[in-house]
């Protein structure tokens, strides 16, 4: 049951319990350094090229001349189109599409979420590829209004454009689908599952259909301004799920070697390719990442195995819709290229310039190590005597001594080898019945947040929350008064040791999975979880105590979630509606593990440390304390 | 009298024969096998490659029934291609390769290592068609051109699997073994390439290849319309020279002129040229000896040959000749063959045991008196016939 040490060890158990503290500090502390070495160029690579089919920027793309014409007068339709309803809308650009001579299809879809409504009609069109086998298809999107809710003109009216062009060349060996959605957050979702038909009553089902979206390319060129400056790509998923990192390379290599673009990653409009610059990008892309939402209508096709990216365009400079078209036309020859699904390249990276990344081999030990120092710590609280029950009659000094060096230690153990033959896994045993139900029973709390704010409405959303955060403070202080009231002295600080231990266990185990799905998400949880290995009941010491449940307090999911809130600039209500939205639309996970997996480890370490107040307070204080 | 005649004729028409067979190639036929092997729109270049060599050994005579095209993928009808139905070596797009006189003997999956081996060693099924057959003998020059991706002794097939030095190296030996050729030239345009002939220990293989161990061979260049790179270095320069200086099958380029064509600079890979296991002296050896047909109308069959020959032709036109007779009248021209070292000299044994569709007769036995008596027989029918009707006039 225990874990098996040398006999020589066992008497001397303090140098294990230093081995595994020193050990589970050095791995934070090596995770979180490695973490800050990623950007220096001995660590992070150069993009590439892995799929030799793609053969990006090496056709001459011939949308221009006259096509700006067709470009201009097709904004004017849409900008005039700007206030109508979504059926209106629609209907006119269902026509257009249908005067191209291309298959048109309209669905309507209706979303509840936070109370909200979120209700629109996609309309798509799809151009049969005039030589291909309509097996395959790729798909340029243009949402009708883009992710800050600005008319998409430019995007909509160059989508409208290039339909009418593509249908001009006799070289697509895939089905291209032109699809305008009402929104950047809803629409594509209803239309990806409609596509795969795994909609719900609330969506409708598509009419017209073509073959295995093998890639998508979302225009996003909002606002009456022709000109423009550089290339936004944005390319995370929902649960920070990525697109294949060649569909990225090849849109960076296009656009900046082909077209003389510039682009730009997660809004760092002023990347110098420094190694601060490079940092910020990167963390900025895991803030994303972890975060799990959707940063446009490419967001939502990455979760079905379909690499998406949006074209955003940013700033005012010389280029204007014609390069974005000609851009676009360039990427659709190179996904035209593609023989088989994009699988080449990596699916797990961090991108930290244009050019520059590391893959999952070189990020995936920080958020790794970070969960390791969790579980390091897990098992040390096993293995530290004061995990074991005290017997009545003062064998506790047994336990005592992992904490109590010198003399006083060794005359016991001496004295004990002498009383008693002990056997090699003797001792008390762990009483594991409280500390366990403590553990289990938080983490089903978990799911009453998760069930709350995924079920209440937005304009009560941040009461509800303040009263959480409220019945949150409290839930740890009556937990640990009943347990410091109703146990006996001598398994008090057991209790508390084993449930940390447990819950830290649960932790660090949880997170190194994530880690593999959701690295960002893993690191950040690891990374706010830390003061978990330390924040322990301290009936001794009330400063300590004080101490770490100010820590604690600042490294709560509440605190992360006004971080994030601040990050945004937005309420916190706009957070936790998002997230509901989220949840509801998307299916982003983000909730629900913040809910039923950090805060509940985060409750039992406040028991722990509020369990110090209350001995103190009551002057209850364990043996062996 | 009438045999001394055969006689002088059979010397003096070897005579004639010698001093060519000494200088020339002692080919008869001339065969070329083209091989693609990558599969895929983005290896464009690579069918391009081929249908390049295809457009100059046809242009040079070999004629499409000699040729054994072999393409593994389809990339003229591709619907990625911005021009359906054609295949450029050159961004000018002068010249459409596929054009509309192309026999592609192996297609898309038929291409494989498999049949690679078994058209070279001739161990095909009996349905096969004369065209997927290299029906060479000994005295036929083969040209054997392949390019795709490859490694170090290995050469990549259709994505799939791949042939290696020894496979190839061995095949050729079956060939010699079977003497299914004369002399073999071996160009290939891949990575690594030469690695792919330096396992060869057959005779008379000349072997050429774009690149050394450890290095690449590059694409010259890319056609921005059709979208892909669309020839290699290799084959691009090597095509240069022919179609500057190889006009027609008449060159008297040699193939030490091409060789020594080759740049590394601008072709960007070392080229080799492996020469061991080759008889003759390049600056001797005619690009069109492999590249090019035959010509000349020569008389089917060596030196040694010639005199049984003869002999089958002599007692074809039913001349009675005895072995002692005709050994007799043609000393003159074995003395002067046994003097020389003899190449083939199995083969020779071999046409021996053929009869030959010679009629044979008795000693001292004529026609003459067989055409007597038909021509008396015949005369005894009209005489009969006309005794005839005069009885029955009267």
């Amino acid at each position: 049951m225990a874990l098996r040490v040398p006999v020589n060890l066992r008497k001397n158990l303090s140098v294990v319990l230093y081995a595994f503290q020193a050990l589970s500090v050095a791995a934070v502390i090596i995770g979180l350094a490695s973490l800050l070495l990623l950007p220096l160029d001995e660590y992070s690579r150069r993009t590439y090229i892995s799929e030799n089919a793609l053969l990006p920027g090496q056709v001459h793309a011939y949308f221009g001349g006259s096509e700006q014409n067709i470009v201009r007068a097709f904004r004017k339709e849409v900008a005039e189109l700007g206030n109508s309803t979504s059926d209106v809308v629609a209907f006119r650009m269902a026509e257009i599409f249908r005067s191209a001579g291309l298959k048109v299809g309209q669905q309507k879809y209706s979303y509840k979420a936070a109370g909200g409504e979120y209700t629109g009609e996609n309309v798509y069109a799809v151009l049969h590829a005039p030589r291909g086998d309509a097996t395959e298809a790729i798909v340029l999107c243009a949402p009708w209004k883009n992710i800050d809710h600005i008319l998409n003109e430019g995007g909509v009216a160059l989508t409208l454009a290039l339909s009418r062009y593509f249908k001009r060349w006799s070289l697509w060996s895939k089905d291209i689908i032109f699809l305008i959605s009402a929104d950047a957050r809803a629409g594509p979702q209803a239309w990806v599952d409609a596509y795969h038909d795994l909609h719900g009553a609330n969506v409708q089902s598509l009419s017209v259909k073509s073959g295995a979206i093998q890639g998508v390319v979302v225009v996003d060129h909002p606002g009456p301004y022709h000109r423009f400056e550089s290339l936004h790509i944005m390319y995370d998923g929902i649960n920070g799920q990525l697109p294949n990192l060649d569909l990225i390379n090849t849109a960076v290599q296009i656009s900046r070697d082909q077209m003389q673009l510039r682009t730009d990653l997660q809004e760092m409009w002023h990347h110098e390719d420094t190694y601060r610059h490079r940092l910020r990008t990167m963390l900025r892309g895991m803030v994303n990442q972890a975060l799990g939402h959707s940063t446009g209508p490419h967001s939502s096709f990455i979760p079905y195995h379909i690499d998406a990216i949006t074209l955003a365009t940013h700033g005012d400079g010389w280029h204007d819709e014609m390069s974005l078209g000609r851009t676009v036309e360039s990427v659709f020859r190179s996904l035209n290229n593609l023989l088989e699904h994009f699988h080449q390249s990596f699916f797990f990276y961090l991108l930290m310039a244009p050019k520059r990344f590391v893959s999952i081999g070189t990020y995936l030990p920080s958020a790794m190590l970070l969960a390791v120092g969790l579980t390091l710590t897990a098992i040390r609280l096993w293995i530290d005597p004061r995990s074991r029950s005290s017997t009545d009659d003062g064998q506790a000094v047994v336990k005592n001594a992992g904490e109590k060096g010198g003399d006083e230690k060794k005359k016991q153990t001496g004295d004990q080898a002498a009383t008693i033959p002990k056997p090699i896994d003797g001792g008390p045993k762990r009483e594991l019945f409280l500390p366990l139900s403590v553990v289990i029973g938080v983490h089903f709390c978990g799911v009453i947040p998760f069930a709350v704010f995924n079920t209440v409405d937005y304009k009560s959303m941040a009461n509800v929350f303040y009263i959480f955060i409220a019945a949150s403070f409290v839930l740890p202080m009556i937990l640990a008064t009943l347990i410091a009231l109703t146990t006996p002295p001598r398994r008090l600080m057991q209790t508390f040791h084993l449930s940390r231990c447990f819950s830290l266990l649960f932790l660090g185990m949880f997170l190194s999975t994530l880690a593999t799905l959701n690295f960002s998400l893993s690191f950040l949880i690891g990374l706010f979880s830390l003061p978990l290995t330390f924040a322990r009941a301290t009936p001794t010491s009330t400063p300590i105590a004080l101490m770490n449940s100010i820590l604690l307090q600042l490294t709560s999911p509440f605190a992360a979630l006004f971080a994030v809130a601040g990050y945004w600039g937005l309420g916190v209500e706009d957070v936790l509606r998002e997230a509901s939205f989220g949840w509801w639309v998307w299916g982003m996970w983000t909730p629900a593990i913040v809910w039923c997996v950090w805060w509940p480890a985060w409750v039992v370490a406040r028991v722990s440390v509020d369990a110090s107040f209350v001995m103190a307070a009551t002057g209850k204080v364990p043996v062996g304390a | 009298m009438k045999l001394s005649g055969w006689g002088s004729l059979a010397v003096l028409s070897t005579l004639l024969y010698t001093p060519l067979c000494l200088a020339h190639s002692q080919h008869t036929s001339n065969w070329a096998v083209l091989v693609s092997t990558s599969r895929f729109w983005f290896n464009y270049r690579h069918l391009a490659n081929v249908l390049s060599m295809y457009r100059t050994v046809k242009r040079l005579g070999i004629p499409d029934s000699q040729i054994i095209l072999m393409l593994s993928d389809d990339v003229a009808c591709n619907p990625r291609n911005t021009f359906p139905g054609t295949v450029y070596n050159n961004a000018d797009r002068a010249i459409d390769l596929y054009g509309d006189n192309i026999e592609v003997d192996y297609r898309g999956y038929e291409v494989t290592v498999e049949n690679f081996i078994r058209l070279l060693t001739d161990r095909v099924p009996p349905d096969t068609p004369r065209s997927k057959r290299l029906l060479t003998d000994d005295r036929s020059n083969i040209f054997i051109y392949m390019t795709g991706h490859g490694g170090n002794e290995f050469l990549k097939f259709q994505d799939a699997e791949e042939i290696s030095a020894f496979d190839i190296a061995d095949a050729f030996q079956q060939m010699f073994e079977k003497k299914r050729y004369n002399e073999m030239l071996f160009m290939i345009d891949t990575c690594q390439a030469n690695t792919m002939y330096s396992k060869f220990y057959s005779p008379n293989i000349l072997a050429t290849g774009s690149s050394e161990l450890d290095q690449s061979s590059y694409s010259h260049h890319a056609d921005n319309d059709v979208g892909v790179a669309v020839i290699d270095r290799y084959t691009y320069f090597n095509l240069e020279y022919l179609e500057t200086h190889v006009k027609n099958a008449s060159s008297k380029h040699t193939l030490a002129d091409l060789f020594n064509s080759y740049d590394p600079v601008k072709i960007a890979s070392t080229p080799g040229i492996r020469t061991d296991l080759f008889q003759r002296d390049l600056s001797e050896v005619l690009i069109t000896d492999f590249l090019g047909n035959v010509q000349s109308v020569e008389v089917d069959g060596d030196g040694m040959r010639l005199d049984e020959d003869l002999l089958a032709l002599a007692r074809g036109a039913g001349y009675n000749i005895s072995e002692a007779e005709w050994k007799e009248a043609m000393r003159g021209t074995r003395e002067f063959y046994e003097a020389s070292p003899s190449v083939s000299e199995r083969s020779t044994l071999e046409q021996k045991t053929w009869a030959g569709p010679a009629r044979v007769y008795k000693d001292g036995e004529t026609d003459f008196w067989r055409t007597v008596m038909s021509a008396g027989a015949v005369a005894v029918c009209f005489v009969g016939y006309w005794l005839f009707s005069i009885v029955d006039k009267a």
